[in-house]
């Protein structure tokens, strides 16, 4: 195996910030990163599954409490169908996979203790925990793992995500698409062993397990209860769901029968009705609430009885950013692009504006992400040039109408787009019309390439490789470049990068195309994430903000 | 009166085919593409072609609308988009009992208080305490939801911790309070200036007049003449109030967190989950109907003067 | 009041007209004046907007956000350093637009043409318009205007654009227009049914009047009859009906802007405005940012709606 930088980290799809803002849990915990581990991975060979201090803990002194938290109404529990944070969260507690990620973001063993990998990386073997048992108390078999990835990949189950997460699975495709009856590419080889086949080696194969779409379901289960199964799920989880009263609460509990030992927690409830979480959590109704702009600085106020709750996480990896249609005038003549970028003065509006929750971005890869270049290379804020440019540019006389779309449904556009508005008009002389058009039409007309100039768009939450944002966003022939961007150059390099073995030349592919991408500026980089600010009540022990969903309830506890 | 009643009735097939139509055709006509929606930002051409074969939206819009009347006629809503799988009458189910729920609460805190005021204006009419009835009143009903509900929460849940700040947890409790007041007090300037008008009118009649010259107690002259009476116009605007209650409600369930049918409605229209958005205009239609026929029953048994034809 | 002092008082106003008459009873009542020269006031200061305003609705000034009231900013700034006085002053002109066109093209216009029409022609017309009224009755309001602004709003736009670049000018778009349009054309939809079941019931109770079927019996025709005859004496309720309706439009705008159909920004509305600051952080960091909006739309409503009871009292006052 190659020592492929960040390979120990899963491949997760990119996820618009807009998709995440329209479906993340609301007013929770917000998607808060500690530092993933990027040291380089040492392979894929399984770690020794002995238990942790922590779980012998568990197990000899089960404290207990309700951890109680607002959650948002999870459009499905059915883990072949989630592709949203509020489903995923509280799957990943309930349900389990064979591998999974702990909250620093390592690939540890869950329902597989161990696991072997062929000398040419395309044939895994699965070996079952013995003792792994679903909430029922049945054994968790090699059948159930079979069962489980068909169903997933069975086109009757409607799974939107399966032709990504198990596309690498001989077979699985086949299956998708209605021309096999089973995934030839999972084999029973005994009671406690499965075997997976791959169509060609796949470093990201094992993090892409860890997704729900692979995990383990019981077949009773579902084929007992038709489409209500979700309502009394046999999971395999930390947790087992106690009772879900739709649109008020979900309520899970320990299940004693989890095979890493089990949670400390004796409930954990997810309210989903609400308004105000930040009101809840200083009315005592939840433990946990994220912090908006404008209860920041009563809570930074160190008179204020709560800044002593206030946790403080680092930022996600993520970039805001305003794209133009590089094929659509005016914005096919680059110092127009760039004339509207130097015209924005990022620093100011951070510090003024957004109270320094963001970061100004003058490069796309976010700082601390592998690729990062820590030079300033962006276009920074200059009044004069911008005015220069525009003046040079071939509609500096007549320039075209120019709308500006967002996704959203009435009120502000956001105070950083009004403020960048507001900037073009009185630098340049442009005057933006806004369209705001809710999500689902956005989409389309993203997805057609017809918005001329475009925001309210992020990538966040991906696996750090810099190919991730480079490569999807700016590569001219991948279907995520909304903004036609087409540079021969950019592309080559890009390509180059894709088989480079050796991390220090790809790196340098990459910060090369970088350099080439922002001084085409088909985007605006706004924002990186900033420091996440939230409340967490002091009695809450253990809790630990993860940047993706993975399991992390297990070892949280109240000490009241 | 029983043959107006009939065709009324009949007439209700009717409107629920139109509403439905305009629904579907909406809808349909509209831009925005649940497939996109559900895929987000995984959306590839070939997902999407597959994904909409699954779900028949592929299909021509005739029969696709065809075979939705068909299965709505045997109680068959369809399956939510949004809400993976999950059939629409779970979905929308417990949600318009919440609604109903909360809808009662506010049409008891409006009329608690409106009717009550409105007579109180008018025994009282011409002097300060008229004025200030009906100002205060008014008060309510021009002040927005957005600022009213935020200032409840601000004082009775984190200022006193009297109450809890948002959401729903069934009835009997506390949660219902605050939701029912919002909802309800902008609806007690319609009821009190109404019955005002109404009580004002009743006592300049004859038979009012009548009732005390022949020397009946004032309470009886209140209850059996002026208060009957008066309540009749009164109670032909409740059915018109469902209206406003139904777009109050889609504020207030917002605001306030609560799980009913008009934050699902508002959420469902953005995210063309159009089977929701179905069943759920459906069902307010037929109840505005049924309302208003009620009230035409009520009209009549309380009024013995009026007949329809 | 006595016989005497009654007769005494209808002596001294014996030489006055009708109208003198309702404007003098009117001019008595104290609140109907205060709340008419406060919704003048409101509508003057929308419409005169451009003039009264100290600074742009949407020049911003970073440096000096969410300030205080003080000489240079009235009412303070907002987040982005804007005038919040300014904004609030554009705010009332949209809301001033939106009111008058709605109740122009909706309630009026559309309710009393078919109103008349229905009362007067009678048959087939009649249940007819009877029964379309009933079905936008029966479609529960908030959401078609929901669905409308979801699906046709961002192609009604983009139909206008064309038509501007085609044309080769701009400016329909950047005002707003469409929203307006969009906006006026929703609440119209559904305002038409009240005034027009309105005037059809006063047709109907006055078409049987002597003035009316002596006028047909001189052979006048039909839209004289309605014109002439029935329009004016129709009128009384109808005016009652838009003054109250005026101040019912002016809080649709807040929840038309909630619902995401409402002005886009930059331009500036009332509903927009309270939107942004309508949740209880804003309230408790920026209350001046919501209590602002609030006042003027309350104010406005409030006003429409007192003024409604006075014209009411004044127009009938067999209901005082």
């Amino acid at each position: 195996m190659t020592r492929r930088y960040g390979s120990t980290l899963a491949l997760f799809l990119l996820l618009l910030t807009a998709v995440l803002a329209a479906c993340g849990p609301k007013g929770t915990a917000p998607v808060a990163t500690p530092t993933p581990t990027l040291a380089p991975a040492p392979g894929l060979t399984p770690t020794a599954p002995g238990p942790t201090p922590t779980e012998i803990a568990a197990t000899t002194t089960p404290t207990g409490g309700v951890f109680r938290r607002l959650w948002d109404e999870p459009p499905t529990l059915d883990p072949h169908l989630t592709t949203d944070t509020a489903s995923a969260g509280i799957i990943v507690e309930v349900f389990s996979g064979l591998v999974a990620l702990d909250t620093d973001l390592n690939l540890v063993p869950e329902l597989a203790e161990r696991w072997e990998v062929s000398q040419d990386s395309t044939v895994y073997t699965f070996y079952l925990r013995p003792d792994a048992k679903f909430h029922s108390g049945r054994s968790v078999t090699a059948g159930d793992v079979k069962y489980s990835i068909e169903r997933a990949a069975d086109p009757k189950t409607l799974s939107p995500v399966a032709d990504i997460y198990l596309a690498d699975i001989v077979g699985a495709l086949d299956k998708l698409n209605g021309r096999a009856s089973e995934v030839r590419g999972v084999q029973v080889i005994d009671q406690h062993t499965v075997q997976f086949t791959l169509d060609s080696p796949k470093a990201y194969f094992l993090a892409k397990l860890t997704y729900p779409t692979a995990y383990v379901v019981d077949r009773e289960n579902i084929e007992k209860d038709g489409t209500r199964w979700t309502q009394r799920p046999n999971g395999t989880g930390a947790f087992k769901l106690k009772e879900y009263k739709v649109g008020e609460r979900i309520i899970l509990e320990r299940n004693p029968l989890y095979y890493r030992g089990p949670a400390k927690l004796d409930q954990v409830v997810f309210i989903l009705s609400g308004g105000s979480a930040m009101a809840m959590y200083e009315n005592n109704e939840i433990d946990i609430t994220g912090v908006g702009l404008a209860d920041l600085e009563r809570v930074r106020n160190p008179q204020s009885p709560l800044n002593k709750e206030l946790v403080v996480s680092p930022p996600g990896f993520e970039v805001a950013y305003i794209g133009f249609n590089v094929k659509q005038p005016p914005f096919d003549d680059a110092k127009v692009r760039q004339a509207m970028t130097y015209a924005i003065n990022k620093d100011l509006i951070a510090k003024q504006v957004l109270a320094d929750l963001v970061v100004p971005a003058y490069g796309i890869l976010p700082p601390g992400f592998p690729g990062f270049n820590p030079a300033p290379q962006g276009l920074h804020f200059d009044a004069d040039k911008a005015t220069q440019l525009l003046a040079e540019s071939k509609y500096a006389q007549d320039f075209p109408r120019v709308v500006l779309t967002v996704p959203g449904t009435g009120g502000s556009v956001g105070l950083d787009l009004e403020a960048i508005l507001e900037t073009w008009r009185q630098v340049l002389g442009i005057q933006v019309e806004i369209q705001q058009v809710e999500f689902a039409t956005f989409l389309q007309d993203l997805n057609a390439h017809k918005l001329q100039l475009f925001a309210g768009l992020g990538w966040q939450a991906d696996y750090p490789d810099p190919s991730n944002f480079l490569d999807v966003l700016f590569h001219s022939n991948n279907s995520l470049n909304h903004t036609d961007y087409h540079n021969e150059e950019v592309d080559r390099l890009l390509e180059q990068a894709r088989t480079e073995t050796q991390w220090e030349a790809r790196a340098a592919l990459y910060q090369q195309a970088e350099g080439l991408i922002i001084q085409d500026a088909s985007v605006v980089p706004l924002w990186f994430g900033g420091e996440q600010v939230f409340l967490l009540k002091p009695y809450v022990k253990g809790y630990r903000p993860t940047p993706l969903i993975v399991p992390k309830l297990k070892d949280v506890y109240l000490a009241k | 009166m029983l043959a107006y009643l009939v065709r009324r009735l009949l007439w209700l097939p009717f409107l629920l085919l139109a509403v439905s139509l305009l629904t579907f055709a909406l809808g349909t006509y509209g831009p925005g593409d649940p497939v996109q929606v559900r895929l987000g930002a995984r959306y590839t051409p070939e997902a999407g072609t597959r994904l909409r074969h699954e779900l028949g939206l592929d299909r021509p819009l005739l029969a696709q609308y065809g075979q939705y009347v068909w299965r709505a006629l045997r109680g068959d809503l369809g399956v939510s988009l949004r809400f993976t799988g999950r059939p629409v009458s779970d979905v929308i189910g417990r949600r318009v009992w919440v609604s109903v729920q909360l809808g009662f609460a506010a049409v008891v805190v409006s009329v608690l208080l409106g009717i009550p005021l409105g007579l109180l204006a008018a025994h009282r009419q011409g002097t300060w305490l008229d004025t200030a009835v009906i100002s205060l009143a008014l008060f309510f009903y021009s002040v927005p939801v957005f600022l009213t509900a935020p200032l409840l929460i601000l004082v009775f849940a984190v200022r006193l911790h009297w109450l809890p700040t948002s959401g729903w947890n069934g009835l009997p409790d506390p949660h219902i309070i605050m939701p029912a007041l919002a909802l309800g007090l902008p609806g007690v300037a319609g009821l009190a200036r109404l019955t005002r008008a109404s009580a004002l009118e009743v006592l300049g009649q004859d038979y009012v007049r009548t009732a005390r010259a022949k020397g009946l107690p004032e309470v009886q002259v209140q209850y059996r003449h002026v208060l009957r009476n008066a309540l009749i116009p009164v109670l032909t605007t409740l059915g018109m109030a469902l209206a406003t209650l139904v777009s109050g409600a889609f504020i207030t369930e917002t605001l306030f967190g609560i799980p009913g049918i008009g934050s699902l409605a508002v959420e469902s229209i953005f995210q063309r989950d159009y089977p929701v958005v179905m069943a759920i205009t459906l069902l307010l239609a037929a109840a505005f109907v049924a309302a208003n026929l009620l009230v035409d029953i009520l009209y009549v048994a309380l009024d013995p003067r009026i007949r329809y034809r | 009041m006595e016989l005497a002092e009654q007769q005494a008082v209808a002596q001294r106003h014996r030489g006055e007209g009708p109208w003198a008459r309702l404007l003098r009873r009117f001019l008595h009542k104290k609140v109907a004046v205060a709340c008419l020269a406060l919704v003048v006031a409101l509508y003057l200061a929308g419409v005169l907007a451009p003039l009264l305003a100290p600074y742009g609705y949407n020049q911003t000034d970073l440096l000096h956000p969410l300030e205080g009231p003080s000489g240079a900013h009235w009412l303070g700034t907002d987040r982005l350093g804007r005038d919040l006085l300014s904004r609030l002053l554009w705010g009332l002109q949209t809301t001033v637009i939106i009111t008058a066109a709605a109740t122009l093209t909706g309630s009026l216009a559309l309710g009393i043409l078919l109103g008349l029409a229905s009362g007067y022609l009678g048959r087939r017309v009649d249940s007819a318009i009877m029964r379309v009224g009933e079905l936008f009755l029966a479609f529960p309001d908030i959401l078609l205007v929901i669905l409308l602004a979801a699906t046709l709003k961002p192609r009604a736009v983009e139909l206008v654009r064309s038509f501007e670049d085609s044309l080769g000018f701009r400016g329909i778009v950047q005002s707003g227009a469409v929203d307006y349009l969009v906006v006026f054309g929703a609440l119209a939809a559904f305002s038409w049914v009240g005034m027009a079941r309105l005037v059809r019931g006063q047709v109907l109770a006055l078409k049987e009047q002597t003035f009316v079927e002596a006028a047909r019996a001189n052979g006048a025709s039909t839209w004289r009859v309605l014109r002439v005859h029935l329009l004016p004496n129709a009128l009384s309720p109808v005016l009652v009906s838009v003054s109250a309706g005026m101040g019912a439009v002016a809080g649709s705008e807040v929840v038309l802007s909630w619902l995401g159909i409402g002005i886009q920004p930059p331009r500036p509305s009332l509903g927009l405005m309270i939107l942004d600051n309508g949740n209880l952080s804003a309230l408790r960091a920026t209350p001046h940012l919501l209590l602002a909006p609030v006042a003027a739309v309350a104010l406005l409503i409030f006003a429409w709606n007192l003024l409604g009871d006075a014209l009411n009292d004044v127009l009938n006052p067999r209901a005082r």
